[in-house]
């Protein structure tokens, strides 16, 4: 089964990345303690101390986790671009300004690590696609017929589509974090989530008949 | 059934059935594990030397930068100094007595021809007029 892939999306996504936002997203903890706390956990980790970046690993794993989840198309795959994430921003950590919030300039990396694992996926299965539609991770609780159809929806959508439809259903960003992350202006993550769920709805609906 | 309630064409059935795909990992000790890993990897990028250049890279920049900018105010300097040298050599007084460069006179030459030719020596001062007879 040959899967749509979006490819032009993706290369405007790709080159709409490498350009520097001035991005301001809240981090999940915003109280002024909770930021006051980041913010000598950071400083701490720019002065090489392992153990405070190791905190902030603790701290925003799950949230990394959630974005790469969103752009990459399995678990393994959200996985290696969080490692490949926290590597790159252990090397960039002396370029941080503490005072921006630390969350907002992670996950901008997270996306672009993810963004580049499914490039390096892409330009390694040019000449041959997998017969099946690789899989989410997989909640033991729920039914593999359920999953299988949103999951070959969601094949249907363009990689920003889905990212951004995930990162605003399931994680709760806001259009303005989404279009940070992803390197697009709010406008465009907006309407992207207008078409995805539009076409979800589409595709969806022929389902029924088959159950 | 919550199979067919999914397939409703209702946003919320859609966003309900993508948060169970979408759901992360439970559990303490998957992110522990994954923290784990997370720090071996950053722990073997800090003991490479690539490392410890890269700490220097801005630092070495910036000094090899005013290095170029006052090596060029001393070429600069010196250049200057150059032309201040030859600009006073030229508006100096001239090495060579003037009177060397004008040519001599005819009446010098025939004067020092006719002592010669009547054995005048050169301290004798009636030989000196040029016109004086013997």
């Amino acid at each position: 089964m040959r899967v749509d892939t979006g490819h032009a999306s993706m290369t405007a996504v790709f080159a709409a990345t490498t350009l520097e936002l001035p991005f301001r997203m809240p981090s999940p903890s915003t109280s002024g303690d909770a930021r006051a706390d980041e913010r000598a956990l950071v400083v701490a980790a720019q002065r090489g101390e392992s153990e405070a970046f190791a905190s902030l690993v603790r701290q925003h794993q799950r949230r990394a986790y959630a974005v790469c989840r969103a752009i990459v198309l399995t678990h393994e795959d959200a996985e290696d671009a969080v490692q490949e994430g926290f590597l790159h921003a252990f090397k960039a950590l002396d370029r941080f300004l503490p005072d921006q919030p630390f969350g907002a300039w992670l996950y901008r990396i997270m996306a672009n690590a993810s963004l580049d694992l499914v490039r390096r996926r892409k330009v390694r299965d040019a000449d041959e696609l997998p017969d099946t539609v690789p899989m989410p991770f997989r909640d033991p609780g729920e039914s593999d017929e359920l999953r299988r159809r949103l999951n070959q929806a969601l094949t249907k959508l363009s990689e920003r589509q889905r990212a951004v439809i995930v990162l605003h259903d399931v994680e709760g960003f806001t259009h303005g974090e989404i279009g940070g992350m992803l390197g697009i202006p709010e406008g465009t993550a907006r309407s992207d989530l207008h078409h995805a769920r539009a076409a979800l709805r589409r595709l969806l609906q022929d389902v029924r008949s088959d159950l | 059934m919550s199979d067919i309630r999914l397939f409703n064409y209702d946003d919320d059935e859609v966003t309900g059935g993508l948060r169970s795909l979408y759901a992360a990992p439970s559990g303490d000790a998957y992110w522990n594990e994954l923290e784990a890993r997370i720090m071996a990897r950053v722990a073997d990028v800090d003991i490479g030397w690539w490392t410890e250049l890269d700490r220097w890279v801005r630092p070495a920049l910036a000094a090899a930068a005013v290095l170029l900018i006052a090596a060029g105010i001393a070429m600069f300097r010196a250049h200057q100094v150059e032309n201040e040298i030859a600009a006073d050599s030229m508006l100096s007084s001239p090495a060579v007595p003037v009177s060397s460069a004008v040519r001599p006179s005819l009446d010098d030459d025939r004067s020092a021809r006719i002592r010669y030719l009547f054995g005048c020596s050169s301290q004798d001062a009636s030989c000196s007029a040029p016109n004086s007879k013997r």
